[in-house]
């Protein structure tokens, strides 16, 4: 596929699916009496920022054609030690919170290492690391310890409100714009794509290919302690079996944003939009009062429909055109 | 610049959306005992247990029973951040009361104090929360009443007489501990003709259970009883005592539900098993739930009258559900949890 085309294609994709979030939003609106209150509007916020942040780092990674399915198990792992280190080692909050942000860089380093340096595909590598870091928090807790009682002031992130948002959501916003700047503002993001593209298209071109990939993947740990201890300020609790499954949450969001999950084509405003489709409608059928397994079906046929909304138009054009490849080709003469 | 819009506009949405009537904050509504109707929320650990499917029948009925709206949700995936959603979904939707059973004890606590600043009337059924962030527990089942039912019945089934043995889940969980202590100070008190001659834990495991139980067979002839004080124990007891072909000769009983036992029970090689009644436990919680909106069921309260189920003792904030119910041949077929 040209460039060109391909960035059509993602326009296109993140238009359709701004139309499906306005729909949603106006359907559970006319549907729900409390739908479209601001206490609803910051529950959405609030219930999203873990996955929301998820799904941001996830999408540099998919863009350079990788993909990370240890994020929700990193979260989980991270949860518990930053649990450990301000109970047991008895830390300030601030402080545990720096060291597990430390910590996250430090397991996405592990992704990266064995990734870039061993050569092994991320789908196996991450794999390995989603149940490596589940175990390591089940096994620090023996699955039965919780940490819990943290002091208002740490809560305070979770729960409350600050400047009129609830305090986590500045957290996701400015996560979202660095990530924003950092894919489409910059150089150095601006070869993820490339990367996804042709890696060795982009070695060639002087791109420190594996440099790049290393760095995806130790920005999706960073992001996924930093989501670590928003969901923990959240709940007010850190157990071994946080963000179980996010992992899934955060491709979805990604994927249904319009990021080729071959990498090269996508867009960070696609992943805010995909979250916030995923996440509305989520909430929305509560207020509907549909039930809630409702959720997962409708979640996934409308990837399908969006998927193939932004498709089907090409295949159309195609359709109507007549066939090329008979004119072009020279016609060989029956024998 | 296209895509500067683009986002723009994604944001602008969502900031639109959030202006839109900030309507007073779900707290309002309040208590209406005259006029509007009231809505329990009710909260299973998980939605599609046959458990909860059980306490959920008995919540529809004292719904209809009250003329109430009852609303009923639960995670159906293992996400523990789940429950606290559908709570805060509740506030936002404003619910009267929430009814809780409790996955993450702490985690929900935050959710439910939130619920109770905004006033809205908490209580916990099943599984507890922490007790400031709810205004009563009802209890399904004491230790003291688990372990005195078990006792009992062990000691009606051998008429108070001969030698029987425990498997437990572990040997340090805290309530197998809890159980085993009241079923021996029963015994203690009033049957001094029983003897206790084995514990064994199963590690939660029928197939572990199942060997358990055919090793203390045969290393105790005398044995009558086998009591099984955790859910997989029963059934892989019952299967151990079937495969030795002491059917009958050696009574099994234990703490489990009748769906897993049923086929043991109908056989006969199960003499009873003991658990309360589920939908009993749903339509007490939802009684209490409107009487504490209503006021008529305030803190301090000794007993409580719940409709058809009739008065209840509460102890402290323990609404006690009261004894354990035995499920044998004769009542199993009725229950399908």
């Amino acid at each position: 596929m040209s460039a060109p085309s391909g960035k059509a294609f993602v326009l296109r994709h993140e238009t359709v699916l701004l139309f499906v979030v306005v729909a949603e939003w106006c359907c559970f609106n006319a549907l729900g009496p409390r739908f479209g209150t601001l206490d609803n509007s910051f529950d959405i916020l609030r219930h999203t920022v873990e996955i929301g942040l998820l799904a941001l780092a996830m999408t540099p990674v998919i863009l350079t054609g990788g993909i990370d399915l240890s994020v929700g198990s990193l979260l989980g792992l991270c949860a518990i030690l930053f649990g450990k280190l301000w109970r047991d080692a008895g830390l300030p909050p601030e402080v545990a919170a720096g060291c597990t942000l430390i910590f996250g860089a430090l397991a996405g380093g592990l992704n990266a290492a064995l990734i870039t340096a061993l050569r092994l595909p991320p789908l196996i590598v991450t794999l390995g690391t989603y149940s490596l870091f589940r175990g390591l928090a089940e096994a620090i807790t023996r699955g039965a310890d919780t940490f819990t009682n943290f002091p208002p002031s740490f809560l305070f992130l979770g729960q409350e409100r600050w400047l009129g948002l609830p305090t986590q959501a500045w957290l996701f916003l400015v996560v979202a714009a660095g990530i924003w700047v950092l894919v489409h503002r910059m150089t150095y993001g601006r070869t993820y794509r490339a990367i996804g593209f042709a890696p060795e298209g982009a070695r060639f071109a002087g791109v420190p290919v594996q440099g790049r990939i290393a760095g995806v993947y130790v920005l999706a740990g960073l992001v996924a302690a930093l989501a670590a201890i928003i969901y923990t300020a959240r709940l007010g609790q850190a157990k071994a079996d946080a963000g179980t499954g996010y992992e899934l949450f955060a491709i979805t969001a990604v994927v249904l944003g319009g990021t080729s999950i071959f990498g090269g084509i996508g867009s960070v405003h696609g992943t805010l939009l995909g979250v916030a489709a995923i996440a509305i409608l989520n909430n929305g059928l509560v207020h509907a009062r549909q039930p809630r397994e409702v959720a997962g079906m409708l979640t996934g046929a409308l990837l399908l429909l969006a998927l193939s909304s932004s498709v089907l138009p090409k295949l159309f054009a195609a359709w109507r055109r007549p066939p090329p490849a008979p004119v072009r080709s020279t016609p060989s003469p029956p024998t | 610049m296209k895509k500067w819009s683009l986002l723009l506009t994604a944001v602008a949405l969502f900031v639109a959306g959030c202006g839109k009537s900030p309507e007073s904050p779900a707290s309002g509504s309040g208590a209406g005992p005259a006029g509007k109707k009231i809505t329990v929320a009710l909260l299973p650990k998980s939605k599609g247990n046959a458990y909860f499917i059980s306490c959920k029948a008995g919540a529809e009925k004292a719904a209809r029973a009250l003329g109430i709206d009852l609303l009923f949700d639960g995670p159906t995936e293992s996400d523990p951040a789940k429950q606290n959603e559908i709570v805060e979904n509740w506030i936002t939707l404003g619910v009267d009361v929430i009814a809780a059973a409790c996955e993450n004890r702490e985690g929900i606590s935050t959710a439910l104090r939130k619920a109770q600043s905004r006033g809205i009337k908490v209580i916990t059924y099943d599984a507890d929360a922490l007790p400031d962030a709810r205004t009563f527990f009802v209890n399904q089942a004491t230790p003291e009443g688990i372990g005195h039912g078990l006792m009992d019945e062990a000691a009606r089934l051998l008429n108070a007489e001969g030698e029987f043995a425990i498997i437990l889940a572990t040997l340090t969980a805290a309530n197998q501990q809890e159980w085993r202590k009241h079923i021996e100070a029963r015994l203690a008190e009033k049957y001094p003709k029983m003897k206790l001659v084995a514990v064994r834990p199963c590690d939660d495991l029928k197939d572990k259970a199942q060997s358990e139980a055919t090793a203390l067979l045969s290393a105790h002839p005398n044995l009558k009883l086998l009591m099984n004080i955790c859910s997989p124990a029963v059934p892989g007891a019952a299967e151990a005592v079937k495969q030795a072909g002491k059917a009958g000769q050696v009574k099994v009983i234990g703490l489990g539900l009748p769906s897993e036992n049923r086929r043991y029970v109908k056989e006969g090689v199960t003499d009873s098993v003991i658990l309360w009644k589920t939908e009993d436990l749903g339509y007490l919680t939802v009684e209490a739930a409107v009487a504490l909106v209503k006021g008529t069921l305030k803190p301090g309260d000794k007993t409580f009258k719940a409709g058809a189920l009739g008065e209840f003792e509460i102890k402290g904030d323990n609404i006690l559900l009261g004894k354990p119910f035995v499920f044998n041949k004769d009542n199993i077929d009725q229950f399908n949890f």
